[in-house]
């Protein structure tokens, strides 16, 4: 249920939007509500890391200086660039320059893909020193109460996180797609720029995640 | 794109002006915030590297906040967006502070053993003999 308009691919005006632009600030609207539900929900996960950073001061500070301090730095570097290389892909399809589009979306797929792998990497060093959440505490150098909330919080935000670098990465796979097929140019991106806009707001959550876990 | 589609619907023809105008920021914008973003995440990285204290929250916080303030507007083109997106951003953030600021109060305002065990810590020079060896709180 869709009419056609001149130049476009078949199928992206839907039939209950008087006009493109109308229906691109439509999914503009409703891609920042979705966005502010994320807010939300990761907001709920730093008001309980201010309550407990609060009563374990000493704990938060001790555990945070047993984090792989260059791995979350060079992962900070990792994201913002990925970030760039999102906007410069939306730029280029915006210019119609498809091919430096594509270039971009992969060279972003594999940010995330490097991000992970060190992420990945920390993980499994802090199962080896039994950095662990609630119960299953038993790291050896740091015995402080509250320690071990740091690790739940740690996991808990880091893992939520994480989750949302795995799902940007796939709604980037699939827009890299479109892409390909050639989709998106100065007449319609407005896919590819939600999928820019999802992305970005992952990187926003680590700047925050970033400087509060690593550098206390 | 002002103009309705081919199918002949004028009734509902914009005015230029109805909605934002969709002009194309130069790649340099991207890169000089990229740039930027490269120095804060050093800058951030070395003052939490000299553990300042009191104001190393703050100073973490400022910078934070600073990034994603140059994400927002230019990478999210929030700085050409319409009001309503901007609202829309705007209010979660509000709501986020809110939950923030009443939470955190409560938790200040708390006497000794409403706080769970072991609990606050304060800093290192607070710090009471013995207390390290206390019990874990599950």
């Amino acid at each position: 249920m869709s009419h056609e308009v001149a130049g476009l691919p078949e199928g992206i005006l839907g039939h209950h939007f008087s006009s493109l632009a109308r229906q691109n600030e439509a999914m503009r609207l409703g891609m920042w509500l979705f966005l502010a539900t994320e807010i939300l929900l990761f907001g709920g996960l730093f008001c309980g890391y201010a309550v407990y950073r609060f009563q374990f001061q000493l704990a938060f500070a001790e555990c945070s200086r047993h984090l792989n301090l260059t791995a979350g730095t060079v992962n900070t570097l990792l994201l913002i660039t990925s970030s760039l290389t999102v906007a410069l892909a939306i730029h280029f399809a915006r210019t119609n320059r498809q091919r430096a589009a594509v270039i971009c979306l992969v060279l972003t797929i594999l940010f995330a893909l490097g991000f992970l792998g060190i992420k990945a990497i920390e993980y499994t060093e802090h199962f080896h020193e039994r950095a662990l959440p609630g119960k299953y505490y038993a790291f050896e150098a740091v015995k402080v109460p509250g320690s071990a909330m740091f690790y739940s919080l740690y996991f808990l935000m880091t893992g939520l996180h994480g989750l949302h670098v795995v799902i940007g990465m796939s709604v980037l796979a699939w827009i890299l797609w479109r892409t390909v097929q050639g989709r998106y140019s100065s007449k319609y991106y407005t896919g590819l720029e939600l999928g820019g806009l999802y992305w970005h707001l992952v990187d926003l959550i680590w700047i925050f995640l970033y400087p509060l876990l690593y550098l206390i | 794109m002002s103009e309705s589609g081919p199918s002949g619907r004028a009734g509902v023809a914009l005015h230029p002006g109805d909605l934002h105008e969709e002009h194309e920021l130069s790649a340099i914008w991207y890169i000089a915030v990229w740039i930027a973003l490269v120095f804060f995440t050093f800058l951030t990285w070395f003052t939490g590297k000299q553990h300042l204290g009191t104001w190393a929250l703050f100073i973490a916080l400022a910078i934070a906040c600073t990034k994603s303030v140059l994400v927002a507007l230019i990478f999210m083109h929030l700085k050409d967006s319409s009001g309503m997106t901007r609202l829309v951003f705007a209010t979660s953030l509000v709501f986020v502070a809110l939950l923030l600021f009443f939470t955190v109060a409560d938790v200040a305002t708390r006497f000794r053993p409403a706080t769970p065990a072991g609990a606050p810590f304060g800093t290192e020079r607070s710090q009471p003999e013995g207390l390290l060896e206390h019990e874990m709180p599950e």
